[in-house]
């Protein structure tokens, strides 16, 4: 229910596609253009990019938006996690940072994921962590995955059942 | 009707005014940096590797574990002596600029002295009169060509290739810029400020990756210091073609998805005196090339 609702604020807190864009965004129509590089042109060719990242801060300092605020969010047990989905979803998500067991090529940002069972953590902890890391370390550099509206509560408890089934 | 309008308007620019300045904003923790390479030393340390870009260790560019200590410079010439599309674009540089200035006002626009080409690259990004503000060197050839009639936009690849063969000019000058005062010092801290900034959705700052994870792997990636990155601008990428610094902090943006900001816009071209200054004291080395 909580978590609705943060998403709720999250969603009328941020404008719609292109409003509040600021003026040296590379954005068409709302949508967000990459540069590509036409050989002998003394033209750009911009080309719509694989994702509209529009709706999230920019550099400019015409960018008058603000950053969603560390959000402490608390888990209602049963986790009820489906570990299979979450290892997946670590795959996609998680592993530039984190080593992950089966990679031979892991990220070494955050730390090794393997055997995560044995610290026993508390689910709702773990759970924390990936929706708001900034709630135990403001200057974390792990994504907000549930604040910023990446991932779904139930994504998350996918994840921390993956997680605490690392042996 | 009418009451009722001016008085909604008053209420709404009431509201507008009572809004705070600063919308609530998240930082890193802002480093001190010295603008000279060699303070790399006290960041990650990795620049007693690629200090001498003519005499780079061979089996740590070999080594996908140590080639980041390298800083990529294994990738620059003299080390590089690969021919690659850099080469290509140099050629085509020195043809356009040959075209626009045969009467000698392309390089006086862009500001050579005398007609010395040859330190227009260590010298930008720098203060312009004629704009009103810093500018790359980058911006100042779109402006120049723009003024013959000529369309060569920031990070085009005709913009870009002007700029490479003006950087060649200048093959093994030190980048120079002077932030310690003026209008220059006020880019290079907004450029600081910046670099710290967290931005997009997954909220990082450059400083996130290159300030406080250098050496450390994003997956395939190896993060590396920022620190003098600038001297090898515009760079020859298989994919991108031919990338520019402001086209590179657009791929970074992209990477970390943030919505990216035009080339020549005002924050990345404090970013470009911030990297610059980081710059300052190495060589120029181009054209070099960068994996993919
Ligand atoms: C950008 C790098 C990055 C990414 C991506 C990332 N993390 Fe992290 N993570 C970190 C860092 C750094 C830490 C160390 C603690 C801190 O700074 O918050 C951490 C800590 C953690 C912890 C706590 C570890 C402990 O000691 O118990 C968990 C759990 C975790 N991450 C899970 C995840 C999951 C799940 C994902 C994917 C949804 C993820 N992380 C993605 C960087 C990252
Ligand atoms: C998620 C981590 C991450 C963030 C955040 C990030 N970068 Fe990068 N950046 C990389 C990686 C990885 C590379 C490629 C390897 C290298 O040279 O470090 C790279 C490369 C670069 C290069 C090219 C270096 C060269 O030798 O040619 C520049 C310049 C750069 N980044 C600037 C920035 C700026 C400016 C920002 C902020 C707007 C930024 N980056 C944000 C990870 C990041």
């Amino acid at each position: 229910m909580r978590f609705t609702l943060v998403g709720l604020i999250l969603l009328l807190a941020t404008p719609a596609w292109g409003v509040d864009l600021p003026p040296d965004a590379s954005v068409s129509g709302g949508k967000t253009m990459a540069a590509k590089v036409i050989v002998n042109s003394g033209r750009l060719a911009w080309t719509p990019y694989k994702r509209d990242l529009g709706r999230w801060l920019t550099l400019s300092y015409q960018d008058r938006r603000a950053t969603p605020e560390p959000t402490p969010f608390e888990m209602k047990a049963p986790t009820n996690g489906d570990a299979a989905r979450g290892k997946a979803l670590a795959w996609q998500w998680c592993i530039t940072c984190h080593t992950l067991p089966g990679d031979d090529w892991p990220g070494t940002v955050g730390g090794p994921m393997a055997k995560y069972k044995q610290f026993k953590h508390p689910d709702a902890l773990v759970f924390q962590q990936i929706f708001d890391a900034r709630i135990f370390n403001p200057n974390t550099v792990m994504p907000a995955y549930g604040t910023f509206g990446l991932l779904a509560e139930q994504d998350i408890r996918d994840l921390v059942a993956y997680l605490q089934n690392l042996e | 009707m009418k009451t009722l309008f001016s008085i909604l308007a008053a209420v709404t620019s009431f509201a507008a005014l009572a809004q705070p300045e600063i919308p609530y904003r998240e930082y890193e923790p802002l480093d001190q940096y010295e603008p000279h390479v060699s303070g790399d030393l006290k960041l990650s340390g990795s620049y007693q590797y690629w200090k001498d870009p003519a005499k780079l260790d061979y089996r740590m560019a070999g080594n996908p574990d140590e080639n980041w200590k390298l800083n990529w410079k294994f990738m620059d010439p003299p080390f590089n002596q690969a021919v690659h599309g850099g080469h290509f674009a140099l050629d085509r540089g020195e043809k356009l600029f040959k075209q626009l200035d045969a009467h000698h006002r392309f390089a006086v626009c862009l500001g050579a002295k005398k007609g010395k080409l040859k330190h227009l690259r260590a010298g930008y990004p720098r203060w312009r009169d004629d704009l009103k503000h810093v500018a790359g060197l980058e911006e100042a050839i779109e402006y120049c060509g723009a003024r013959q009639g000529r369309v060569l936009q920031n990070g085009s690849y005709d913009n870009s290739a002007i700029s490479l063969y003006l950087a060649s000019l200048g093959n093994g000058q030190p980048i120079a810029i002077d932030v310690a005062k003026g209008p220059l010092k006020e880019a290079f801290e907004r450029g600081r400020h910046l670099f710290h900034t967290r931005v997009g959705a997954f909220n990082f700052s450059c400083s996130s990756c290159h300030t406080h994870n250098i050496g450390k792997r994003l997956r395939g990636n190896v993060i590396t210091t920022p620190y003098g990155d600038a001297a090898h601008y515009p760079v020859y990428r298989t994919q991108f073609v031919l990338q520019s610094l402001h086209l590179r902090f657009a791929e970074c943006n992209l990477d970390t998805r943030t919505q990216p900001l035009l080339p020549g816009s005002q924050p990345y071209t404090d970013l470009e005196v911030f990297m610059t200054a980081l710059t300052n004291g190495y060589p120029i080395s181009v054209p070099a090339e960068r994996d993919w």
